[in-house]
């Protein structure tokens, strides 16, 4: 009885790390078409959501079958930046997602880490394989990055391997607060500091990333907080000579 | 007699009333932050770089070595008062540190380690000026083909030297190496990788990357501990700084055993003062009459590692100030700053810029000098640092390192990206990945494609190149035979066992 739960509860593990796997595969799509939102209203360049969407679904279910069919074929016809994104990065990381389901994981910690690894590998590949390869004995500007992917790829297939083969740790708690609101203050630092300057953007960024925190006490966080920002106005700009805006833009003449 | 007159000079140079003042700053503003619980070394020097940027080149390095050394000796003050290594080369004294300071001795535990540290560095200074211009000679002889063997061989003893799963070390290598390569192609001008982002052209800064996956992971990670994190803070007052007549008589033997290890493993790439500091504990572990001893606050167990520690961090500055090869992630960072004051670190810069070497070296006895001076009255103002919460100190390490990262360029797409990296940092850690090598991957990235793109340009496409010329093939041959020795199942163990020393 208890032999049968404790395997019902690998294999609902395992279906949510390779459900993980899918996701990952199709990440890079996703942040183009997240980001792609964006220029319906008129922030930064790139391609509509419309465009973004319709031509990476066709990569992924048709294009990249095409190709390879083309390429076993000898037809060495170019394909387009979102086809080879499915066929060097989204496929293998699906294939590995469902070669997932019929394996007993015995070190989640290596096999996870192993396999995102991997897709990191795989997408260096995809970025660097618009750039010009060996010209004859001389080295091209994607030779080396090429040539560090791929052996990146099968190191981290051998951590994968590890973590199926040997046992080890399993995955390791991730909390969400603590990442959530260090990253929103960083964030936010970045976009107001500019436009609201120093005094404004150090104070703001302050308070949220305290938020991170549950023990965080309001009133002793703000009085902290207002210290440091008037530490650092004094501090960088004065001390150490680095320009950088103080107030905000609207408040200048 | 021209060590004597080499160093008479740097002495000239440091002892200028504005590089002592900048000494000054850089040793005590080290050991403030490197004093903080959780911030290591790397990311202290991470996070104060930027501060160094407004100073002229010698007194922006003498300050920048001024930060490494105090934060090395703010680490030890942490474990041996609260027994949270601020670094990892602290772990081991806080194992009969902080059990002294239990019972009392903190002032003499605290005494000794700053004794052994400023022998450490004495011996070491002199190191560096003996072997410096040999070495330089070496340098000279070398071409494309024996830098990348070199590098090789660096990068192989970082993962040998590291903690943990070789094959993970050798990975980290890998993906800092094609971290290196976002950016333009040095030959071609192509820009790879960059996804049209007008900032990535340049390539990811060292320094960006740094303070994420050190800065900000670190703090991400230690929000996870939260409340958890206990600190057993030593309460009573600290009494009597001045170790007795026997801890002296005890502990000389292991400070200079423990120098002359350091000071060897320092030299070599990749480990540098962690494993010194590691390897010098166990060494007096094996040689004491009475091992039950170690963990109960016996005083070798402070005196060993951290003159052992002290003695790698200063020779880990002879490959970078001889061969431009920097052989640990800190000294990645010195890179990182001379790079962005116009010097190239490298054989010529002896020739070049006496004063810059071997004024920083002078300086190193001076900062040495200076800390054992300073941070023994001080332990008290420290001690009042330690009880300042998490909760507040977190958020201001986040603003301090946000504003750094934003000075370095007067670029805001960096600050996004040293946030990125902390997320990455942070998985890193979760998963058992260890980031100093990805780092030194990062810096010897762009050198070793560089040279290795040369050499093959020479040999006219001949990948045996490496292995015709004499030194390269030496070179690589070590490399080979140390990663054989790793995998060797007894050596393993043997590694193993330094490193779980910690553990329990």
């Amino acid at each position: 009885m208890a032999e049968t739960m404790g395997h019902s509860a690998t294999a609902t593990r395992n279906t949510s790390v390779a459900i993980g796997f899918c996701l990952l595969a199709i990440a890079p799509q996703i942040f183009e078409f997240i980001w792609s939102i964006g220029t319906i209203f008129g922030w930064g360049a790139g391609r509509g959501p419309a465009t973004v969407l319709i031509s990476h679904a066709t990569a992924l279910v048709a294009g990249a079958p095409a190709a390879l069919i083309a390429a076993a074929g000898g037809d060495t016809k170019k394909a387009s930046s979102d086809v080879l994104l499915a066929l060097i990065y989204s496929y293998p990381i699906l294939a590995v997602a469902i070669v997932t389901l019929f394996m007993t994981i015995r070190s989640a910690q290596d096999y996870v880490g192993g396999v995102i690894l991997m897709a990191l590998a795989l997408f260096a590949l995809w970025a660097s394989s618009d750039l010009q390869g060996m010209r004859g004995f001389s080295f091209g500007a994607g030779t080396a990055p090429r040539m560090f992917g791929g052996l990146l790829v099968a190191l981290s297939a051998g951590i994968a391997l590890t973590g199926l083969l040997t046992d080890g740790p399993g995955m390791s708690h991730y909390s969400w607060r603590g990442p959530m609101f260090v990253m929103a203050s960083i964030v936010f630092f970045a976009l107001a500091i500019r436009p609201l300057g120093l005094v404004v953007s150090a104070f703001v960024s302050f308070m949220i990333a305290a938020t991170g925190s549950h023990e965080t006490r309001w009133v002793e966080a703000a009085i902290v907080g207002a210290c440091l920002t008037v530490g650092c106005a004094l501090l960088f700009p004065y001390v150490l000579g680095l320009p950088m805006p103080m107030f905000p833009r609207f408040l200048n003449p | 007699m021209d060590i004597f007159a080499n160093l008479a000079h740097g002495f000239a140079v440091a002892l200028s009333p504005i590089n002592l003042l900048m000494c000054l700053i850089g040793a005590l503003v080290g050991t403030l932050v490197g004093v903080l619980p959780g911030i290591g070394t790397i990311a202290t020097v991470a996070m104060l770089l930027p501060i160094t940027f407004g100073l002229p080149p010698v007194g922006a390095l003498i300050m920048l070595a001024g930060i490494y050394y105090g934060a090395q000796y703010g680490g030890s003050t942490t474990s041996i008062l609260v027994n949270i290594p601020g670094e990892a080369t602290s772990v081991v004294t806080a194992i009969d540190g902080h059990q002294m300071a239990k019972q009392g001795r903190a002032g003499p535990a605290l005494a000794i380690a700053a004794i052994g540290s400023f022998f450490a560095g004495c011996v070491a200074t002199v190191l560096i000026a003996v072997l410096g211009a040999p070495l330089t000679k070496l340098a000279l002889a070398f071409g494309p083909a024996e830098y990348f063997s070199l590098m090789v061989l660096g990068l192989i003893f970082a993962v040998v030297l590291a903690k943990g799963s070789v094959l993970k070390a050798i990975a980290m290598i890998v993906f800092g190496l094609l971290l290196s390569m976002v950016g333009s192609d040095i030959e071609t001008g192509a820009s790879r990788m960059a996804f049209n982002i007008p900032e990535l052209a340049d390539g990811l800064g060292f320094a960006t990357v740094a303070m994420g996956v050190f800065g900000f992971a670190e703090i991400i990670r230690n929000l996870d501990a939260g409340a958890e994190m206990n600190r057993d803070l030593v309460q009573q007052k600290i009494t009597g700084l001045m170790p007795t007549r026997k801890d002296l008589i005890d502990s000389t033997p292991p400070i200079l055993r423990g120098t002359v290890l350091g000071s060897i493993l320092g030299i070599l790439p990749g480990g540098g003062a962690v494993i010194a500091s590691f390897a010098a504990y166990t060494l007096e572990k094996k040689l004491a009459k009475n091992p039950s001893r170690f963990g109960r606050g016996a005083i070798e167990g402070v005196a060993a590692p951290e003159s052992a520690n002290n003695a790698a961090a200063q020779t880990s500055f002879i490959p970078l100030l001889t061969l431009g090869i920097p052989p640990n992630a800190v000294m990645a960072l010195m890179v990182g700053a001379m790079t962005i004051h116009g010097i190239v670190p490298g054989p010529q810069v002896m020739q070049k810029q006496p004063d810059l070497v071997w004024g920083m070296i002078a300086s190193m006895w001076i900062g040495n000098l200076m800390l054992i001076i300073i941070n023994l009255p001080l332990v008290g103002i420290w001690v009042r640092l330690l009880r300042v919460p998490y909760r507040l100190m977190f958020p201001s390490i986040v603003i301090f390192c946000a504003i750094g990262i934003y000075s370095v360029n007067n670029a805001p797409v960096d600050v996004i990206l040293a946030g990125v990296f902390g997320l990455v940092g942070y998985w890193l850690i979760k998963h058992d990945f260890e980031p100093a090598p990805l780092l030194l991957g990062m810096v010897l990235g762009p050198l070793m494609e560089e040279n290795l793109r040369r050499a093959l340009l020479i040999s006219r496409g001949d990948w045996s190149v490496f292995l015709t010329r004499p030194l390269s093939a030496v070179l690589l041959a070590i490399a080979a035979f140390l990663l054989l020795l790793t995998v060797l199942p007894v050596l393993r163990a043997k590694r193993d066992e330094v490193f779980t020393e910690s553990e329990n």
